[in-house]
C-alpha cells in the first residue's frame, strides 16, 4: 500500500528512473570499467582470458608499458594528437560559430549542414579523409599543387613527420560542427543589449569580444574544451582508417596503441595497462567540465 | 537650425526596416540642458529614434549632429552618448564597481583612480554598500540606479533613457521620476527620455514631442501641448483620464453638441455656423454645476477618495472628474458647465485643430 503510493505521488518513482539508470550504467560502464582496472594488475594471456582470479602482478605491467621503447613517442603523439586536434576544432568552431552568430541571410541553414560532419560515423569521414590525403591521387594534392604552394606532391599518410597531422586534419573537420554547435548555443545566451551598452560605453569590437564575449562564455568554453579533450581521447575510427598508426607507429596513439596490444598481439593485461592510464587523464577533463559547468556567472 | 547653438540636432531622419518606414523626417533640436521627452503609443518609433541617435540604428535618410558634429556615419562608441536601457543591461559577470567602471577602465583610466570615481558616484545615487555585489543579487531599483550611474561616470555629451522606470514599482517610479531630473539638472546634462506614460513625460521633460506610426505629430513645452493641442491625436493623448470627444454642429453662439437635448454650449473658437465639427472637452474641465447647459444622466461613480470620476450614460459616454465629493449616484441627472475657452475644436475629417 505504502508502496503503491510512493509510486504515485512521485518519490518512489523518481527512485525508479534514477535505480534504472544507475543499473544500467553500473552494468555497462562500470563493471568493465572495474574489470580493465582488475586486469592490469594481473597476469593475463591467452588460457586465463576466461577467469577472474588470476595471478597478482602488481605494477608489473606498468613498468612494462613504459620500459616499451615505443612509449614516450606514443605520449608525444597522443599530448600532440590531443592539444593539435583541441586547438583546432575550438579556434575554427569559435571563428565559424562567430561568424554565423552575424546573422546573415541563410546563416541559419547554413550552419545546420556543418552537422554533416557531426552524424558521419568516424570510419567513414575516416576514409574520405584517407582520399583527400592520398598522396599519388589525392585532392589536396592536386588542388595545392594547383595553387601553387607545393610542386612535389605530398604524402601525408606515409611521411613519418606528417603521418599524425594527416589524422589531426581529419579529427579537426570532425569535430568542428561539435565545437561550433556549443559555442554558438553559448553565444546567443548572451543578451544583445548588453554588446549594444558596452559599444556605448566605448568598446571596439575587440575590447567587446575580450570584457564581454570571453568573460560571458568561461563556462560554455570551459565545457567545451573539456569535452572535446575527452572525445579526442576516445577517437579511434580515424587510425585504422588512415594511418594505422604508422609508419612506425609515427602516428599512433594510446587508445589506438592499447587496442593493438589487447587485440593484435592478444596482451590484454597491457591493453588494459594503457587504457587504465588514460582513463585517469579522462578522469581529469571530467572533473574540470563539471566544475566549469557548475560555475554559471549569467544575471 | 544654428548646430552650435543645440547639443543634439536631428535633421529629415528616415528610416526603413526593409519594406517598413519606421521614422518619418523626422526633424528635432534639443538645446543643451534640454529635458526632451518622446511620447507615443506602442510602435510609434520611439525606441527607434532614441537607438538612431545613439547609433545603434543605422538610418536611411538625413543627418544627426550633436554638439555640432556631424556623427551621420559615427560608429555608437564614438559619439559619446550614454543610454539607460529598459532592461538596465548591467554585465552579468562583473561587480557594481566594475560596471561603473567600464567605460573609464576601457579609456585607460588607472584603476585606482576609477575605483575612486565609482566610489564618488555611488555616494551620490546610495549605491555605496552595494559596489562589490554582482547585478544579480540586485533589487530591480538598485539595479536601475546601477545602469544610471554608469551612465553619469563618463560625463557623455547626452544621455538617452528608453522607458528606464517601467520595471519599477509604482511608488518608486514616482521617485525616481524626481531623482532623475535633479540628477538631470545637477549635472546639466542633455537628456531625451523615452515613455509611454504621457504623464511621466508632462512632469519631467521641458519639451515633449508625440509621436505616431514614426512621425513627429506635435513637439513643445508641455503645457502647450496640454492647453492647445494640435490634433484629436495629440488631444487624446496628453491629460488623464483622456478628453472627451463629441460630434457637433457650429451655431451662431457656439456649438450644439450631439447630445441627449442637443446642448449648446459657448466656444472661443469661431466659425461659420452649421459646420460639422469635434467638440473636445477634458474631464476635469467639466464643471458639476446646476444651472450648466448639459443635464445628463449617471451612469458610475468612481471615488478615488481625491477626485470622483462621473461616467455619463451616454452615447458617446463622458467622463468627468469631480473634485469634490458629492452626493451623486448612478441614474442621477447632473448639470455640467465648462468655460468656453476650454473647449477644442477640431475638424473631424483631417482631425486639425480648428
Ligand atoms: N529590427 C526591426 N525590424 C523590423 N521592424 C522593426 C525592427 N525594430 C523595430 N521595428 C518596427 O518599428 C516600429 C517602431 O518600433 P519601436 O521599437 O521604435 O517602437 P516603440 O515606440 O519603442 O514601442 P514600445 O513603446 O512598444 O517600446 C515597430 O512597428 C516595430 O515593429
Ligand atoms: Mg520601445
Amino acid at each position: 500500500m505504502r508502496i503503491l503510493r510512493s509510486l504515485t505521488d512521485g518519490i518512489g518513482f523518481d527512485l525508479i528512473l534514477i535505480g534504472a539508470a544507475m543499473a544500467f550504467l553500473m552494468a555497462m560502464a562500470g563493471l568493465p570499467l572495474v574489470y580493465n582496472v582488475l586486469m592490469s594488475f594481473q597476469e593475463v594471456d591467452m588460457f586465463s582470458l576466461g577467469s577472474l582470479i588470476r595471478p597478482w602482478a602488481g605494477f608489473d605491467n606498468y613498468r612494462s608499458v613504459v620500459a616499451q621503447p615505443e612509449f614516450w613517442l606514443v605520449m608525444k603523439n597522443t599530448a600532440l594528437f590531443v592539444v593539435g586536434s583541441i586547438a583546432g576544432q575550438f579556434t575554427l568552431g569559435f571563428a565559424l560559430a562567430l561568424f554565423f552568430h552575424q546573422n546573415f541571410p541563410g546563416s541559419a541553414t547554413i550552419r545546420g549542414l556543418f552537422l554533416v560532419s557531426w552524424v558521419m560515423p568516424g570510419l567513414v569521414v575516416g576514409a574520405i579523409w584517407s582520399f583527400i590525403l592520398a598522396g599519388d591521387y589525392g585532392v589536396l594534392n592536386a588542388l595545392l599543387q594547383g595553387v601553387g604552394l607545393i610542386s612535389e606532391p605530398v604524402f601525408w599518410k606515409s611521411d613519418p613527420n606528417l603521418s599524425l597531422y594527416a589524422v589531426i586534419i581529419a579529427n579537426i573537420w570532425l569535430g568542428l560542427a561539435f565545437n561550433m554547435l556549443l559555442l554558438s548555443v553559448g553565444l546567443a545566451a548572451i543578451p544583445r543589449d548588453i554588446y549594444e551598452a558596452a559599444e556605448l560605453d566605448g568598446a571596439t569590437a575587440w575590447q567587446r569580444f575580450r570584457t564581454i564575449t570571453l568573460p560571458m562564455m568561461r563556462s560554455t568554453i570551459g565545457a567545451v574544451l573539456s569535452l572535446g579533450l575527452i572525445g579526442t581521447l576516445q577517437q579511434f575510427d580515424l587510425f585504422p582508417a588512415i594511418t594505422e598508426g604508422g609508419p612506425a607507429n609515427t602516428s599512433n596513439v594510446s587508445q589506438y596503441w592499447a587496442w593493438q596490444m589487447s587485440f593484435k598481439l592478444y596482451d590484454f593485461a597491457r591493453g588494459a595497462t594503457i587504457s587504465v592510464m588514460m582513463l585517469v587523464l579522462v578522469l581529469f577533463a571530467a572533473v574540470i567540465y563539471v566544475r566549469s559547468t557548475r560555475g554559471e556567472v549569467r544575471g | 537650425m544654428n548646430g552650435a547653438m543645440n547639443q543634439i540636432e536631428l535633421t529629415g531622419i528616415e528610416k526603413h526596416y526593409g519594406g517598413y518606414h519606421a521614422l518619418k523626417s523626422v526633424n528635432l533640436a534639443i538645446p543643451k540642458g534640454g529635458f526632451v521627452a518622446l511620447v507615443g503609443p506602442s510602435g510609434c518609433g520611439k525606441s527607434t529614434l532614441l537607438r538612431t541617435i545613439a547609433g545603434l540604428e543605422t538610418i536611411t535618410g538625413g543627418a544627426i549632429h550633436i554638439a555640432g558634429q556631424d556623427v551621420t556615419t559615427l560608429p555608437p562608441r564614438l559619439r559619446d552618448i550614454a543610454m539607460v536601457f529598459q532592461s538596465y543591461a548591467l554585465y552579468p559577470h562583473m561587480t557594481v564597481a566594475e560596471n561603473l567602471t567600464y567605460a573609464l577602465r576601457l579609456k585607460g583610466v588607472p584603476k585606482p583612480v576609477a575605483r575612486k570615481r565609482a566610489e564618488d558616484i555611488a555616494e551620490t545615487i546610495g549605491l555605496t554598500p552595494l559596489l562589490d555585489r554582482y547585478p544579480r543579487a540586485l533589487s530591480g531599483g538598485q539595479r536601475q540606479r546601477v545602469a544610471m550611474g554608469r551612465a553619469i561616470i563618463r560625463e557623455p555629451k547626452a544621455f538617452l533613457f528608453d522607458e528606464p522606470l517601467s520595471n519599477l514599482d509604482a511608488a518608486l517610479r514616482v521617485h525616481m521620476r524626481a531623482e532623475i531630473r535633479k540628477l538631470h539638472n545637477r549635472l546639466g546634462a542633455t537628456s531625451v527620455y523615452v515613455t509611454h506614460d504621457q504623464i511621466e513625460a508632462m512632469t519631467m521633460a521641458d519639451h515633449v514631442v508625440v509621436m505616431r506610426a514614426g512621425v513627429i505629430e506635435q513637439q513643445g513645452a508641455p503645457l502647450e501641448l496640454y492647453d492647445r493641442p494640435a490634433n484629436r491625436f495629440v488631444a487624446g493623448f496628453i491629460g488623464s483620464p483622456a478628453m472627451n470627444f463629441i460630434d457637433a454642429v457650429t451655431t451662431d453662439q457656439g456649438v450644439k453638441l450631439a447630445l441627449p437635448g442637443e446642448p449648446v454650449i459657448a466656444t472661443t473658437t469661431r466659425s461659420q455656423p452649421g459646420r460639422k465639427v469635434l467638440a473636445g472637452l477634458r474631464p476635469e474641465h467639466l464643471a458639476v454645476d446646476p444651472d450648466g447647459a448639459l443635464r445628463l444622466p449617471v451612469a458610475l461613480v468612481e471615488q478615488t477618495g481625491s477626485t470622483s470620476y462621473l461616467v455619463t450614460d451616454t452615447e458617446p459616454m463622458l467622463t468627468v472628474s469631480a473634485n469634490l465629493r458629492r452626493d451623486i449616484h448612478p441614474g442621477d441627472v447632473v448639470g455640467l458647465s465648462i468655460d468656453p475657452a476650454r473647449v477644442h475644436l477640431f475638424d473631424p475629417a483631417t482631425e486639425a485643430r480648428l
